[in-house]
């Protein structure tokens, strides 16, 4: 009986709906006759039903034609400007939900094209391959060393300099030194 | 002298525009309660249901009587008020008020006569907006299409571009959902 009830219970809705084939509409009356549970469930949809329609009725009672219609003139008479039909595409498209999945794809996009270097060495971005030169510098103790790379021309100049800089303050501190002296 | 909708959907295609008044006036409260039913919202049922009139109209032209004039219509609003629901939530708490309002004034007809069955109206009719709330746009759009017009599965299926099957399973699940939120004031 309990599987029966439950069976029932999901053809019910459609059967008061007047949905339901034939046999189908045979086999459900019968059971709802001799079911009190069953019964119950049937009164309370129509009850559901029921309120449904009385209360969006009593809204839509009071609302007068004049205005409504007023409104729906002024729509018909407004020239509308030439982007109307794109923001209302837009705002229809790109509602709340879809962003929230438009974010992360768009964040997964930016970290695809910049991690690109990574699975194509020698790919840069905004820049093509072939046009590609860099210069490294090494600083050592007095001596610094500068390379240049070409890949175009497959040039690399190799600069190696003494540290000026170096060379000027350790000849300030022998000045300061003597004169302390 | 009262025209078929055909007829007046004929009208229309010339360029009359008191065809298509005398077609909203036949049909602005059906679309009011079903924006009203998906939306949750008065203000913004009255806005989609005003939107749903334009549209139609604008495109009226384009209408070959394929369906019925009000299934059109309906399509149109329904997709309207998923859209409009899909972007903007609200709480059903200003339809609520304007419901207390309504019984308050004495406006609710039948609901107005007897004190404890005002209440219990008036309690089950909040309970039961904040419950259709919850349910997804596209459940509201089933339950109200059959609640408010009775329409067939045939053409909610129609209307909503999905099977009759898919409409029923839809109901049943709506129908559930609302029974269990309402428990006992049913």
């Amino acid at each position: 009986m309990k599987t029966d009830c439950a069976a029932i219970e999901s053809l019910l809705g459609a059967w008061l709906d007047g949905e339901l084939d034939r046999p189908d509409v045979e086999r459900v009356g019968t059971h709802v006759q001799g079911c009190p549970s069953c019964l119950k469930t049937k009164e309370r949809l129509e009850q559901l039903q029921a309120s449904l329609k009385d209360v969006l009725g009593a809204e839509a009672a009071r609302l007068p034609f004049d205005p409504f219609w007023n409104g729906v003139s002024r729509r018909i008479l407004e020239k509308r400007a030439w982007h109307t039909p794109i923001r209302e595409w837009w705002a229809s498209t790109l509602y709340p939900q879809r962003l929230a999945w438009a974010i992360p794809m768009v964040i997964v996009f930016l970290l695809g094209v910049l991690s690109l270097e990574q699975f194509f060495p020698g790919w840069r971005w905004g820049s093509s391959p072939g046009n590609a030169a860099a210069v490294d510098s090494i600083d050592g103790h007095g001596l610094n060393v500068a390379v240049f790379r070409e890949s175009k021309t497959k040039t690399t100049v190799i600069w190696l300099f003494e540290n000026q800089e170096d060379e000027n303050e350790s000849a300030e501190e022998a000045v300061s030194t003597d004169t302390s002296f | 002298m009262e025209f078929s909708d055909w007829e007046l959907v004929q009208r229309c295609q010339d360029g009359e525009v008191a065809a298509f008044q005398e077609l909203a006036g036949k049909y602005y409260r059906k679309v009011f309660m079903v924006a009203l039913g998906i939306v949750n919202h008065r203000e913004d049922a009255m806005e989609v249901a005003q939107e749903t009139f334009f549209r139609a109209y604008r495109n009226i032209k384009g209408f070959k009587g394929g369906s019925t004039f009000y299934t059109w219509l309906y399509r149109i609003a329904v997709n309207l008020s998923i859209d409009f629901q899909r972007r903007q939530k609200r709480s059903p708490l200003e339809l609520k008020e304007t419901m207390d309002e309504l019984i308050d004034k004495g406006e609710g007809g039948e609901l107005a006569n007897d004190p404890y069955a005002d209440f219990q109206s008036k309690e089950l009719g909040e309970r039961l907006l904040a419950a259709i709330n919850e349910l997804t746009p596209d459940h509201k759009a089933v339950i109200v299409m059959r609640a408010v017009e009775g329409l067939s599965y045939k053409d909610i299926g129609r209307i909503l571009d999905c099977s009759e099957g898919t409409v029923m399973s839809r109901l049943h699940y709506a129908r559930k959902k609302l029974q269990e939120k309402l428990g006992s004031y049913l």
